[in-house]
């Protein structure tokens, strides 16, 4: 099973409000995004079944905001409202039991940030842009480590 | 039935890689086993989301994680089978070298009174607190040895819990900035700190070059191979006396008795060829064999040898075998480093110690010492280290990881725990390996003396932290649970009186002429360090046992 376009667009929209752009890259200039499905859809995709959470997200924002007021479309601070809401456990549509509202966000917040900031290789970390960010490098060949 | 050996070592770690140099140089000819597989350092990824700091979907040395399950049995009795990068399973690094590939390096010594802790503060209810058969001073020369053939740097002079009669052969590691700043904190305490002891070259040594300080340490392979441990120094000693034949990926099922239940070989399956899928029984026979796979599975191969005279496990004539299991409680207090401090990301890292309250804490067993972190991760450093108050996402995470991640500074030390009989390793009646055999079953918690020591070492922490000019700091409370992990002891303790142990004081399996228990297994408590030194001592001594004896 793989996204729908709805579905990605609303993932997109998520990621880049968990660490949204700033003076640096974000989730979405960091290819964060590659890596959340990465390991959404690789390993048996184990963790297809969230894909779901995204048609759940857009079914929130269209009870707060009305008809075709998908998640993408709202302001960041609606975005972030809808967000925290969710975080909170409070949703306002009801959400399969399997799949709760509050542990879904919480489960795309961890792997937002393990995408970002873990090494470049894993794909959500292109060129390094969070490390950038914190002055951190591995320098682990000799020519370029600290003296 | 082969003899070609005078030894077997099931294990490449680092006790048996000791082992296995000691006795080849000796003279004896070694069959030395190891599950995992010898790794290049290009073999040992980099991956943040896998490595032994971090085991989010993996590690990076384990070879084959399915079909070596283990069983976690939980606070309300709950069987979970766990894999190998699940907290649960207590993993150490599977491969030659064992968890030394990719350790700290932290090379302690103990205190004497880690040897006699039920004489210093008697035996709580429920503890199976004991004092070792042996003491400090049996130990001492082995420590020496250890310190120089596989290369600890260190502070002689400042290094003062346990006495020393000589240097360390490396100068100690480089202070950070930061590390300076809390050894004058410790100062105004009236704390005395040093530069703790690390198993790294700190300049070129055993021909081997220095430490570059790089930023990826702990959980990863060396990039200069300065990290110290037998697999870069006696085991390829073993190997160049021609005595000691390595087999990798080998999975030791048995040791084999006779008729009167002596040890006689060891029952094996090893691929049949080099880089073969596919594995084979096989059986090798020796005069004497070594038990050197680390507290669980040490413990479960004993369980899983069981002969008719010995029903319950070789060893577990009183009861005692994979009991005790002991790891090390640890609590961190966690701090700001106030702006006017220069951070620094350089390795190792851990640069200031104290040994101040590893005895003598009113009212408390025992106690730990107290160190300085590792260089973090970014992604470890998000997971643990932000202040609590900190929101777990949008703008304001992402700018408290900007500006908190390089002044972000914790102080952690590893509780000498006391001991639970009830902590144990058992063989899972339902669920088998990739081979059939059954798993290694984890069950029991925390004694709660452990816990109430651990409470007193996070207030000492957090002084530590206040008294340098944190800017804020936390910490969180001890809980009970099962401990083991990369600290794994005390399942095969050594006694005097085979009534009190499996071993006895040179970890000869009580009642067995030639089997031998060598790793953190032995040891009877598992004192306020990092035990890996301990281990690498005890591994000198039996080896130098063995030679004395005909």
């Amino acid at each position: 099973m793989s996204p729908t376009p709805s579905q990605l667009t609303a993932l997109r929209s998520l990621l880049d409000r968990i660490i949204p752009a700033d003076d640096f890259p974000g989730a979405l200039a960091a290819g964060t995004d590659t890596y959340v499905l990465r390991h959404l859809l690789g390993d048996g995709s184990a963790g297809v079944h969230l894909l779901l959470g995204f048609s759940q997200l857009d079914a929130e924002s269209v009870a707060r905001h009305g008809p075709h007021q998908t998640f993408a479309t709202l302001l960041p601070s609606q975005q972030d409202a809808l967000l925290a809401d969710l975080a909170a456990a409070r949703p306002m549509t009801p959400w399969p039991p399997q799949l709760p509202a509050a542990p879904w966000f919480h489960r795309f917040v961890e792997l937002a940030h393990e995408g970002f900031y873990a090494d470049p290789a894993n794909g959500g970390n292109r060129d390094a842009a969070s490390w950038g960010m914190l002055g951190y490098a591995p320098r682990t060949t000799p020519e370029r480590a600290a003296p | 039935m082969t003899s070609d050996h005078d030894v077997i070592i099931v294990g490449a770690g680092l006790a048996g890689g000791i082992l296995a140099g000691v006795l080849a140089e000796g003279g004896r000819r070694a069959l030395l086993l190891e599950r995992g597989r010898a790794l290049a350092y290009s073999d040992i990824p980099s991956d943040h989301l896998r490595n032994h700091r971090l085991t989010l979907y993996g590690d990076n040395t384990t070879p084959d994680p399915a079909g070596h399950q283990r069983v976690f049995i939980d606070g309300a009795g709950v069987p979970h089978t766990v894999l190998p990068h699940d907290a649960r399973y207590q993993l150490n690094a599977f491969t030659v070298g064992g968890g030394a590939r990719v350790w700290g390096m932290q090379a302690w010594r103990f205190h004497p009174d880690d040897f006699r802790m039920a004489t210093r503060y008697g035996v709580p209810d429920g503890s199976s607190l004991a004092d070792w058969p042996i003491g400090y001073a049996d130990l001492a020369p082995f420590y020496e040895r250890a310190e120089h053939e596989i290369g600890v740097a260190g502070d002689h002079a400042g290094t003062t819990h346990a006495p020393r009669a000589r240097d360390f052969p490396l100068p100690p590691v480089p202070r950070s900035p930061s590390a300076e700043w809390l050894a004058r904190g410790a100062d105004r305490l009236g704390w005395r700190t040093f530069t703790p002891p690390l198993a790294v070259n700190t300049r070129p040594y055993l021909g081997r070059g220095a430490c570059i300080q790089c930023a990826q340490c702990i959980g990863f392979a060396c990039p200069t191979d300065a990290k110290n441990g037998s697999h870069n120094t006696l085991l390829p000693r073993a190997l160049a006396s021609g005595r000691c034949t390595l087999v990798t990926r080998a999975h030791a099922s048995r040791i084999l008795t006779d008729g009167s239940g002596q040890a006689i070989g060891v029952e094996y399956f090893a691929p049949t060829t080099t880089d073969s899928a596919t594995l084979e029984r096989r059986t090798a026979r020796a005069q004497t064999i070594i038990v050197s796979s680390g507290a669980i599975e040490s413990a479960r191969l004993l369980l899983l040898s069981a002969s008719p005279l010995q029903p319950h496990g070789l060893g577990n004539h009183s009861d005692h075998l994979g009991r005790h299991v002991q790891g090390h409680a640890y609590p961190i207090a966690y701090g700001l480093l106030p702006p006017d401090v220069e951070p620094s990301l350089l390795g190792p890292g851990v640069s200031v110690a104290t040994t101040q309250f590893n005895h003598g804490n009113p009212g408390i067993i025992g106690g730990a010492m107290l160190a300085n972190d590792f260089v973090k991760l970014p992604l470890i450093f998000w997971r643990q280290s932000l202040p609590p108050d900190t929101p777990r996402w949008g703008l304001a995470n992402k700018r408290a990881m900007r500006d908190l991640f390089r002044r972000g500074i914790d102080v952690r030390g590893p509780v000498q725990e006391i001991p639970s009989p009830d902590s144990r390793v058992t063989l899972d009646p339902a669920v088998r390996d990739t081979f059939g055999l059954p798993v290694a079953r984890l069950s029991g918690t925390t004694h709660p003396e452990t816990v109430r020591t651990a409470e007193f070492m996070r207030a000492r922490a957090e002084e530590w932290l206040r008294a340098s000019g944190a800017e804020r700091v936390w910490s969180w409370p001890a809980e009970k649970k099962f401990s083991a992990g990369q600290h794994q002891a005390g399942t095969c303790r050594m006694s005097a009186d085979p009534r009190d142990g499996v071993t006895d004081p040179f970890g000869r399996v009580h009642g067995h002429d030639h089997l031998f228990v060598c790793d953190g297994s032995l040891h009877v408590t598992n004192g306020g360090f990092n035990p890996a030194l301990t281990i690498m001592a005890l591994a000198f001594r039996t080896a130098e046992h063995l030679l004395a004896s005909p």
